[in-house]
């Protein structure tokens, strides 16, 4: 049966290079399959990627799909702006499921290991339909794959680095056509001491150290049945570094622990989900790290969602999706509460022709805190020829508020609303041989986005305030180039982002107009040097744009040689290359130029 | 200023002998009787007034702006004059002689400046300046109340500096959260405001010794003081917000005893005393309104057109200082009304703006 559909698809996509049938893609991508999303770019980060050398979610991110990151200094809280939106309007999910804080709706990408997972994809653009709250900026799913074919490896990665940083990365799978099992522990820690260039200051108070636990335990009870269950665990203790201008002797420390069970089951003409999660996040917050005495926050958060996709005929299916999320938080400014949220997607995706295919999709949800709109989408990918493409989408979106702003003892509103977007995007794609270029715009309309404002001087209140306007444009352009044994891959990404408040007519702090990415990856033989180049643009600082940090260009180079047959690889690290001097928020100079060297094993 | 302006304007009139003129100019120096003792100041910050802005507490630097008489403003006046940010979060300014005493909470020191020209005299900083709030000075002795460590309730301290090295010279222990502080007859006045807790002591201190001499209970959060033109001290408090929310208070400390002038109803939180030039008539800042009291009469009554809830407010002879921090991310503003006419005017300030200071 399922060679009958291969067939179908292969001849509907005859012409095309991507020839993976939809149902195997749903499948493989789950939401993220870029079928269901085929009015939007989708950018995935592989294996050999993500995995080259230890690093934060964040550094990956920023040096592999031009993404613009604002780190309170090297280490420190590191928060997203995607598409000129906010810091929790960009949604987070590990496998499939979303872990923005509840309290704050953000994730810090510091605290986040990208290693151990085996694929990241980066869908940029309003997705709330299919993603749920806060997936405006766009979605970032962090996936663990499963394979059923019999492998088992070890690997271990060991690093030192300038301001004696240290990490290590163990990794071990084993697999079978019934079972597979992996387990990664990785952790680092540093003094990150770097001297702020130009001054006599050190990055004082700016220690820290994590480690990551993952497990996945995956059995394939026959052809049509899976159970995957997924367990992670991250600890992070750091110091909050001080500023150019005044000392510190704060410590933050936050913990994650995450389970997730998922039952697959594959029909001929269907496939289903069923996800129970449970989420813990704690955090403590010394402002004094010699004392005892810390403000915490948590909460926990039980997930039960499936997901049910069912392919009607050869050119039409269906998806449909349920997801409960209880919540409870608690803090010691956070009242004890809980929240239910019930939410529910329907989505059709239509091939109408081999050329043109296109998806509706509509969510509603309801909740004990607040109401939560109907919200709707729909996206569209037209193929002029075998070079050209078009994509375009229309969606709305909502972000539902969060622990504190609805719960801060005192100041927390439980009035607050849903803040509500819509947004329109088209993209034009062009692929010759080896070269891919890409030009996408967008706009959204922000609506009642909550800010915190003061009622009296000396009293705040989060309330649905903000109204912003968000377009921009991106471009990405990539070759690949091969000469005898040696391979030249190169591609640069730009985001032009303009994010206007409409009340001051301002553009929004801390988003950058200008954004440039860059990579040159040259391969011969055993050897291996990767360029990265990126520019920031200048933010502002003030909401009335009368301050600014200064824009900025960041060059950072690998060496890589591999050795032994493949079972070694050595990597050399020059970050911060021509030791140029800048910031990513203000008074919180980052690292001047540093090395570091990786060693992997892999047996 | 105005004496050297007119000699400026003599000098071209040559048919004036410089004999003439050297007489001319030890009348009109002998006119300005005390000029032996105070000589005129020099430096461009001399006539007008500053705006102290904290600037963004988490990482931001704070600024002086100086308003010219002639109402043009130097937005950056350190920065200008040294050529390096300040530090962080600007807390208050104090003038003390010719220097002026800048207090730096976030970055945990005091700098001194000349206050007319702005140029930097010196650093203090140390494990003796921790979490400084503000400044007072007597007899070439400052001191500067510090929460020290905002989580602990126990090390809370004034600092006494020698004035003339600009180095620390003792410490005095004292109880939670020390603010405003007057100096009043060689006794120092610590409101005890409670830091990040609350607090609703003021604790005077011999200055001749530096020990405590007693502590009274005035009411919750007492956040300013002021003193009148019979050397009383009234003392406005805003009443607690953590925990039960208990009403403000308005009290006048009379030869070292409390005496209550006026209880504020429930959920009215007062912020900002200021005195008059004659000291005989106060305002505060209430729930977006501004009110004034005699000291004879009580209780105070509003006066209609100032509404706003301010960041901070002082009254300098007639007119009323009014500084909004906006939504605290971007320039404040000064409002200034003239108590008489129905004048305003509006200046631009750095960010958070808390007090003005006049030279």
């Amino acid at each position: 049966m399922k060679h009958w559909y291969f067939l179908l698809y292969g001849c509907a996509f005859f012409g095309q290079n991507d020839s993976i049938n939809l149902l195997d893609e749903v499948k493989l991508y789950g939401n993220f399959s870029s079928k269901i999303n085929a009015g939007y770019q989708i950018k995935i980060l592989n294996d050999s990627i993500i995995n080259k050398r230890r690093q934060s979610l964040g550094n990956l991110l920023q040096n592999q799909a031009n993404l613009y990151f604002k780190q309170s200094g090297n280490g420190m809280v590191s928060s997203i702006s995607l598409r000129g939106s906010g810091a929790s309007s960009t949604g987070v999910y590990w496998n499939g499921i979303a872990i923005n804080s509840t309290l704050n709706g953000q994730t810090d990408f510091n605290t986040l290991s990208a290693n151990g997972f085996n694929q990241i994809e980066i869908r940029k653009g309003a997705g709330s339909v299919l993603f749920g709250s806060g997936a405006i900026g766009g979605a970032i799913n962090l996936r663990d794959k499963v394979y059923f074919v019999p492998k088992k490896n070890l690997n271990i990665n060991l690093g030192l680095a300038s301001f004696n940083t240290q990490n290590a990365v163990i990794k071990t799978r084993l697999s079978t056509d019934k079972i597979y099992t992996k387990i990664v522990i990785d952790g680092a820690k540093s003094n990150n001491d770097y001297p702020y260039l130009g001054t006599d200051i050190v990055n004082e108070n700016a220690k820290y150290k994590n480690y990551h636990l993952k497990g996945v335990f995956a059995y394939k009870i026959n052809t049509n049945n899976q159970i995957h269950f997924f367990t992670t665990y991250s600890n992070n203790d750091r110091e909050l570094s001080r500023t150019l201008v005044a000392p510190s002797n704060s410590k933050y420390k936050n913990n994650e622990n995450r389970f997730l069970l998922s039952w697959k089951n594959f029909g001929s003409k269907h496939n289903s989900t069923l996800k129970l999660a449970y989420l813990n996040e704690e955090y403590n917050f010394f402002f004094n790290k010699q004392s005892s005495e810390f403000s915490f926050g948590k909460s926990h958060e039980y997930i039960t969602k499936y997901d049910f996709n069912y392919f009607l005929v050869h050119n039409l299916s269906f998806h449909i999706g349920i997801e409960n999320r209880f919540t409870n938080g608690v803090g010691t400014n956070i009242q004890d509460k809980e929240r239910n949220v019930l939410e529910s997607y329907f989505l059709i995706h239509h091939e109408l022709t081999h050329k043109f295919n296109y998806n509706v999709s509509v969510r509603k949800g309801v909740s004990n805190i607040y109401k939560i709109p109907f919200i709707y989408a729909f996206d569209t990918k037209y193929v002029i020829n075998s070079n050209f493409s078009i994509k375009a989408n229309f969606a709305t979106n909502y972000r539902l508020p969060t622990f504190n702003d609805l719960f801060w003892f005192a100041s927390g509103n439980e009035d607050l609303q849903p803040e509500d977007s819509k947004t329109v995007e088209l993209g034009l794609d062009y692929k010759l041989k080896n070269i891919t270029f890409n030009i996408t715009s967008y706009l959204t309309k922000s609506k009642n986005l909550i800010q915190w404002r003061p009622v009296t001087s000396y009293f705040w209140q989060p309330v649905n305030i903000q109204n912003v306007d968000s377009y921009g444009l991106e471009i990405e352009f990539a070759v690949t180039k091969k000469i005898g044994k040696h391979t030249f891959d190169f591609q640069t990404q730009y985001a032009y982002s303009i994010s206007i408040d409409k009340e001051l007519d301002k553009q929004l702090i801390y988003v950058p107009l200008h954004k440039v990415n860059a990579i040159l990856n040259y391969n011969y033989k055993k050897w291996s040097i990767n360029f990265n180049q990126q520019y920031n643009g200048e933010v502002f600082t003030t909401t009335s744009n009368t301050q600014v940090v200064d824009d900025f260009w960041l060059s950072n180079l690998y060496l890589y040689k591999t050795i032994l047959n493949s079972k070694i690889n050595i990597g050399i690290s020059v970050n911060n290359l021509f030791n140029s001097k800048y910031e990513t928020v203000a008074y919180r100079p980052m690292p001047n130029r540093n090395y570091s060297i990786q060693l992997t094993l892999k047996i | 200023m105005k004496t050297i302006k007119t000699i400026k304007t003599m000098k071209p009139m040559k048919t004036i002998s410089k004999v003439f003129l050297l007489i001319i100019m030890s009348v009109m120096l002998s006119c300005s009787s005390d000029s032996d003792d105070d000589p005129i100041p020099q430096g461009d910050y001399v006539n007008g007034y500053f705006i102290v802005n904290e600037g963004n507490f988490a990482t931001g630097i704070g600024t002086l702006s100086f308003v010219n008489n002639d109402g043009t403003v130097v937005p950056d006046v350190y920065q200008t004059v040294n050529s390096e940010p300040m530090g962080n979060t600007l807390q208050s300014m104090y003038f003390y002689n010719d220097n002026a005493y800048l207090v730096l909470n976030g970055s945990h020191k005091i700098i001194v400046t000349n206050r007319y020209t702005m140029e930097k005299i010196a650093t203090i900083e140390g494990t003796e300046i921790n979490n400084p709030r503000f400044f007072v000075a007597i007899d070439n002795k400052g001191y500067v109340s510090n929460w020290g460590d905002g989580t602990d309730a126990t090390d809370d301290f004034i600092t006494v500096i020698n004035l003339e090295t600009n180095t620390v010279e003792s410490t005095i222990p004292i109880g939670e959260g020390p603010e405003k502080m007057l100096i009043n007859d060689a006794k120092l006045y610590v409101n005890l405001k409670g830091g990040f807790n609350q607090n609703n002591q003021v604790v005077i201190i011999d200055t001749t010794n530096n020990t405590e001499m007693s502590s009274l209970t005035v009411g919750g959060v007492p956040n300013s003081i002021e003193i009148d033109k019979n050397n009383d001290i009234w003392v406005l408090c805003r009443g607690n917000y953590a925990g039960t929310d208990t009403a403000g208070r308005l009290v006048r400390i009379k030869d070292d005893a409390v005496f209550v002038n006026f209880d504020f109803g429930m959920t009215e939180h007062p912020e900002h005393l200021s005195i008059n030039t004659a000291k005989d008539v106060f305002y505060y800042n209430l729930n977006g309104k501004v009110f004034s009291q005699s000291i004879v009469t009580s209780p105070s009554e509003e006066i209609s057109g100032f509404d706003g809830s301010y960041y901070g407010m002082t009254i300098k002879e007639d007119k009323l200082y009014t500084l909004n921090a906006g939504n605290f991310t971007s320039e404040g503003i000064l409002k200034i009304f003239d108590l008489n006419t129905d004048e305003t005017q509006t200046i631009t300030t750095g960010i958070i703006p808390n007090f003005v200071v006049f030279q």
